[in-house]
């Protein structure tokens, strides 16, 4: 354990301040061809012809692919997980964002490539768009997706659920219900190396990759799966990424470019210009989030109810796993008893959204300690105090009755309050994580208390015995 | 044309108005310079030309006839780093390192300017106020410059390498005891 405590020279440290260290622009490879892409001028409309007949003409372009060209075109990147496929690597017969792509180009140098995308003649029959999320469930909003306006694949829902307890007993037994409503928005994740790859066809028929991802083994897959290659047809080379921060988890350039370099049967370096990144790169979602507080007038949070929309973009890409992790998430570092979440994944005609730095959890986070703070505020409490009274502790459950082994909500809000030198109460500054009992246990935090040693409670488990909390979800 | 490149003459045939820092990129290979913006914005392609910091994405190379053009390679290398890098280095004040090239020769022109320093925390915050990083915060940065201008790191004196820094010793896990 000598590495535990220990100040550490990073492995790359020497390599970044002396310049050496090689990010994947600053590969090169013989006979490298440059690329660029063609994407939609509009943010939804049909596509009625496509034809690069022109731009094959120009000298110095050496392929030229749409979706004709892309073996398994349309793959979900969570196909694995559950989560069907609905985006194209290529547009085929519509478009749902502006800048999605539509073609891509190699050529000799990025100047020819330009052109040639100029020459490629696309046909757009423009829709109506939708871009916010909460006109999306309006009966006249415009259609978008062919799955309706929001992912329906939860099970047999439409929306991620969570039920946990009685939520209307809580409602009924608080003394005030406390509103709120929060809408973190999209932000752009700016990496100062944009998204950028380098594919090499290699003579005995295998890829070479140079990526920027974040997730080498699950680019590969991407890569793998659009092109119908076993994965050991293809090398990834990476783990030099240039600033991610959840934005290079999707593997945005290195399947286009290995389509390129197949036709052109040229290596293909594909840098993203910092417009793309800033215009097309995938965000963080914005974000919609209710919730309603059932509370007593001493501060306890009897019960929440909270609808989420979560603003996907115009594919589903990530979003699903990212309101999943929200929805797990929507007490924040407090046990609530009864609870009735609901979470949709809505789609617009945004560029798709993914993950950035917490992703689905900083959002939920944000709503959460703010409606703590407001509930204090029209309460007339100190907010310190109703976060140490209702903080997790040992034994308790969360919404998807996951036994609280070891919470750290109380220490971490104590050594905050030192941090900052918050005075508190004595019998507030001596409290630990210790299993609820006394004053922390009232009548309506028992039911919800899982068995000694209990790790996960099954719908059938101790619960369902216990008056007032239901279970499942 | 020529330029003088960290000491070195180096010939160009690009056209005079290729910026500069494609010239460094993609015909002298020196990939030290990073284009992070190419419009200016970010900082991350910042070179002396005759010891001024400036943006190699904005400047024709047609302007730069016989200049003397520094890049961090110029700076110091693995095994004779400037004090500044050892000063990076140390305070792990480069996270991705896409930035870090711009932001050393940004910071170490100030500290020439200053004389060799010292400097104050407002004149760093001058200096590198048009250079990007979205990993560290700049907290490291600004430290790490400061220390170097007050003299903490020793530069151009050699850097020991004993084995591979990157790994350290770990006692082999044994049976329980």
């Amino acid at each position: 354990m000598k590495a535990v405590g220990a100040k550490l020279p990073r492995y790359d440290g020497i390599a970044h301040i002396t310049g050496r260290t090689a990010f994947v622009d600053d590969v090169k490879a013989p006979g490298m061809l440059q690329a660029r892409a063609l994407r939609s001028p509009h943010h939804h409309a049909a596509i009625r012809n496509l034809d690069t007949r022109r731009a094959e003409q120009l000298p110095g372009v050496r392929a030229i692919v749409t979706h004709r060209d892309v073996p398994h075109n349309i793959y979900g990147h969570l196909e694995a997980l559950g989560v069907p496929a609905d985006e194209p690597l290529l547009a085929e017969d519509v478009v749902r964002w502006r800048g999605q792509p539509v073609a891509a180009v190699a050529a000799e140098d990025v100047d020819t490539a330009m052109e040639a995308l100029q020459l490629i003649d696309v046909e757009y029959e423009e829709r109506p768009a939708l871009f916010d999320i909460r006109l999306a469930l309006e009966p006249d909003a415009p259609e978008i997706h062919e799955w309706g306006p929001v992912f329906p694949h939860f099970g047999p829902h439409n929306h991620r659920r969570v039920r946990k307890g009685d939520i209307e007993w809580a409602m009924d037994a608080a003394d005030t219900i406390v509103s709120g409503v929060y809408r973190p928005q999209a932000i752009e994740h700016v990496p100062l190396e944009t998204q950028a790859a380098l594919v090499i066809p290699e003579p005995d028929g295998r890829l070479t990759v140079y990526s920027c991802t974040q997730a080498m083994y699950f680019s590969l897959g991407v890569v793998a799966a659009h092109l119908k290659l076993p994965l050991n047809r293809i090398k990834f080379i990476g783990g030099t990424v240039g600033g991610g921060f959840g934005g290079k988890v999707d593997t945005a350039s290195e399947t286009i470019a290995a389509v390129l370099a197949l036709k052109a049967q040229r290596p293909v370096k594909w840098r993203w210009t910092r417009e793309e990144e800033f215009l097309v790169s995938s965000t963080r979602a914005p974000w919609h989030i209710e919730i309603e507080d059932a509370v007593s007038s001493d501060g306890w949070i009897l019960g929440r109810r909270m609808v989420t929309l979560h603003d996907s973009g115009a594919y589903a890409r990530f979003s699903p796993y990212g309101l999943t992790k929200h929805a797990f998430h929507h007490t924040g570092a407090y046990t609530i008893p009864n609870l009735k979440f609901d979470g949709f994944v809505v789609f617009t005609n945004r560029v798709p959204t993914t993950a950035m730095r917490g992703f689905g959890v900083t959002s939920v986070s944000m709503a959460v300690e703010t409606h703590i703070t407001r509930v204090a505020d029209v309460l007339g409490l100190d907010p310190w105090e109703i976060r140490l009274k209702n903080a997790n502790r040992v034994g308790d459950t969360t919404g998807n009755l996951v036994a609280m082994q070891d919470p750290s909500t109380v220490p971490v809000t104590l050594a905050t309050a030192d941090a900052v030198g918050k005075e508190l109460p004595a019998q507030f500054r001596a409290m630990t994580s210790e299993r609820r009992s006394g004053d922390l246990l009232p009548a309506h935090l028992v039911a919800q208390q899982a068995p000694e040693g209990a790790h996960v409670l099954k719908r059938a488990g101790a619960l369902d015995a216990a008056p007032g909390n239901g279970g499942g979800r | 044309m020529e330029l003088m490149v960290n000491g070195t003459p180096r010939a160009t045939a690009s056209s005079p108005v290729t910026p500069l820092l494609t010239v460094l990129r993609d015909e002298l290979s020196v990939t030290s310079v990073k284009p992070g913006c190419e419009q200016g914005g970010c900082g991350s392609c910042t070179v002396w030309v005759d010891g001024e910091p400036r943006r190699a994405c904005l400047l024709p190379v047609g302007t730069l006839e016989g200049a003397r053009v520094t890049t961090v390679e110029g700076l110091g290398t693995p095994r004779d780093l400037a004090a500044l890098q050892a000063a990076f280095n140390d305070r792990y004040a480069a996270q991705c390192g896409y930035c870090t090239s711009g932001m050393l020769m940004a910071a170490q022109a100030l500290i020439d300017r200053t004389g060799g320093g010292p400097v104050t925390r407002e004149q760093v915050i001058e200096a590198l106020s048009g250079h990007v990083c979205r990993c560290t915060g700049y907290v490291k940065i600004l430290d790490a410059v400061i220390a170097a201008a007050n003299g903490e790191y020793e530069g151009h004196h050699g850097v020991e390498f004993e084995g591979d820094a990157s790994q350290p010793e770990v006692e082999p896990k044994g049976a329980p005891a």
